[in-house]
């Protein structure tokens, strides 16, 4: 295990750089994503709600690593071959992050969607009846409120995205996972290299646990 | 009681509302006069909420005119929010601002439309706090008050925006006992000022002493309406008398 950490250590710990960045890019849209869908299916509009259900209801319905070969293969393919436009090439960490977006996006807008739903209607009603336009309203009143109840979801949903990044090592991106199937190969010492990238994911997860939970507490004061 | 004068501040005619195939409002005209109290009467179920929440259309109106201040806000091009503006609601359950002090309840919607700058809005929001006796408490959270300070707060919110008309849906309803007389007072209060107010309400005695004229709304219809010495004291219609009957 020695012999891991002080040859491939540092490769390892870059892995790890390139883990987070992914994460990063990929919760980013994500969170962009979940906004603008979340909101679109809270709305009155009809047409609205149903594109956005539809969306929730493909991603959810879609294992990540058929996503990710979808991607990063296929929609490539579409336009070179198939449709002849041709120069389209995504990296693995475009595709990589798309796959991430749209996958945690699809969560997150439902995790959105009930933060919502679970603020009082009156709030809403209140709001308008002084006469706040309705996005002022939502933005004011009704949102801050929500958020409350959504953080410890959202969270939640950043640690899972966070170990998502280790299924897109299938389309080639150096995250942890593959960097270390590499150390794997050339040393064979799947126990020692498994169990040092194990401990890795571990402590940052934990981290970021600790950190939510800070600011879940600091959010709930003032109440 | 109040000085009631022969401009129509609300016009309603043939207003009719449907929640899908429930009709809940079926044909209702009345006016409203500036300076009166109309206090709105009946049976759970019968329209009463619905019909002030077409008011200021919290509820789409299915068909029918609404006219408020001259503004027609049945026709899809009014401005809504701008007819809001002058019209304050004060609901069952107060639906304060969970996540705001009470000052800054009071001075969310003035500042945010733009109606005043801070520090005016600020002192609106004080005096409208001394109004209702609550000034101690502009740094309360709603979830501190108490239900009757949290309507008081909730009826100086409506009046920071200095409104022409009050619209109350059921403000007692939802009150311990001991402080239905604190809310009443401070609405008696308003309507002594000249406030044009219409209210639904269970409060019978309340409405006996401020009502200008009482509607008895049943089925979706205003089955009899007139001051309060005629629908309490010698109700024309049997269903008016058979729910007096029960509440009296």
């Amino acid at each position: 295990m020695a012999r891991i950490l002080t040859v491939y250590g540092e490769l390892l710990l870059r892995a790890m750089g390139q883990t987070l960045l992914l994460a990063l890019c990929g919760l980013f849209f994500a969170c962009i994503i979940g906004l603008i869908v979340g909101l679109m299916s809270v709305i009155k509009n009809r047409a609205c709600r149903v594109v956005a259900a539809v969306f929730v209801d493909v991603i959810r319905g879609v294992p990540m690593i058929v996503l990710a070969y979808f991607v990063f293969f296929g929609v490539p393919y579409l336009f070179n071959t198939i449709l002849g436009v041709g120069g389209v090439t995504l990296s693995a960490l475009q595709a990589g992050t798309i796959c991430l977006a749209l996958n945690c996006g699809a969560y997150m807008a439902e995790i959105i969607r009930a933060g919502i739903e679970s603020v009082d209607r009156g709030q809403m009603e209140a709001a308008r009846s002084l006469g706040l336009p309705y996005w002022r309203a939502m933005y004011r009143v009704v949102l801050p409120q929500a958020i409350r109840t959504m953080i410890p979801s959202i969270i939640n949903q950043f640690i899972i995205t966070l170990k998502d990044t280790s299924i897109l090592s299938v389309i080639g991106f150096p995250e942890l996972v593959n960097t270390a199937k590499n150390v794997v190969a050339n040393t064979f010492m799947s126990f020692q290299t498994w169990a040092i990238v194990a401990v890795m994911y571990l402590i940052v997860i934990t981290a970021l646990s600790r950190v939510a939970k800070v600011l879940e507490r600091r959010m709930s004061r003032g109440r | 009681m109040a000085a009631k004068t022969d401009k129509v501040k609300v016009h309603v005619s043939h207003l009719k509302k449907s929640f899908g195939r429930l009709e809940v409002l079926k044909d209702v005209s009345t006016d409203v006069y500036e300076g009166e109290v109309v206090v709105i009467i009946g049976p759970s179920g019968s329209g009463k909420s619905t019909f002030l929440r077409c008011m200021n259309r919290l509820e789409e109106i299915t068909a029918g005119e609404v006219v408020v201040d001259g503004v027609n806000i049945t026709d899809r091009h009014t401005d809504i929010n701008r007819v809001r503006e002058n019209v304050g609601m004060v609901f069952q359950h107060f639906n304060l601002f969970a996540n705001m002090n009470v000052l800054r309840n009071l001075m969310l919607a003035p500042v945010d439309l733009k109606k005043a700058d801070k520090d005016t809005a600020r002192e609106r929001a004080l005096q409208m706090l001394d109004r209702v006796g609550l000034r101690d408490k502009a740094e309360a959270y709603p979830s501190q008050l108490s239900g009757g300070q949290k309507q008081r707060v909730a009826i100086a919110r409506a009046l920071c925006m200095k409104p022409d008309i009050m619209l109350f849906d059921e403000p007692t309803s939802a009150l311990d006992p001991e402080m239905v007389g604190e809310v009443l007072e401070v609405m008696k209060e308003l309507a002594r000022e000249g406030m044009t107010m219409i209210i639904v309400t269970h409060e019978m005695g309340f409405a006996r002493e401020v009502a200008d004229r009482v509607l008895f709304m049943d089925g979706g219809y205003i089955v009899e309406e007139g001051t309060p010495a005629e629908v309490f004291g010698s109700p024309k219609n049997a269903r008016t008398r058979d729910f007096l009957n029960k509440v009296l």
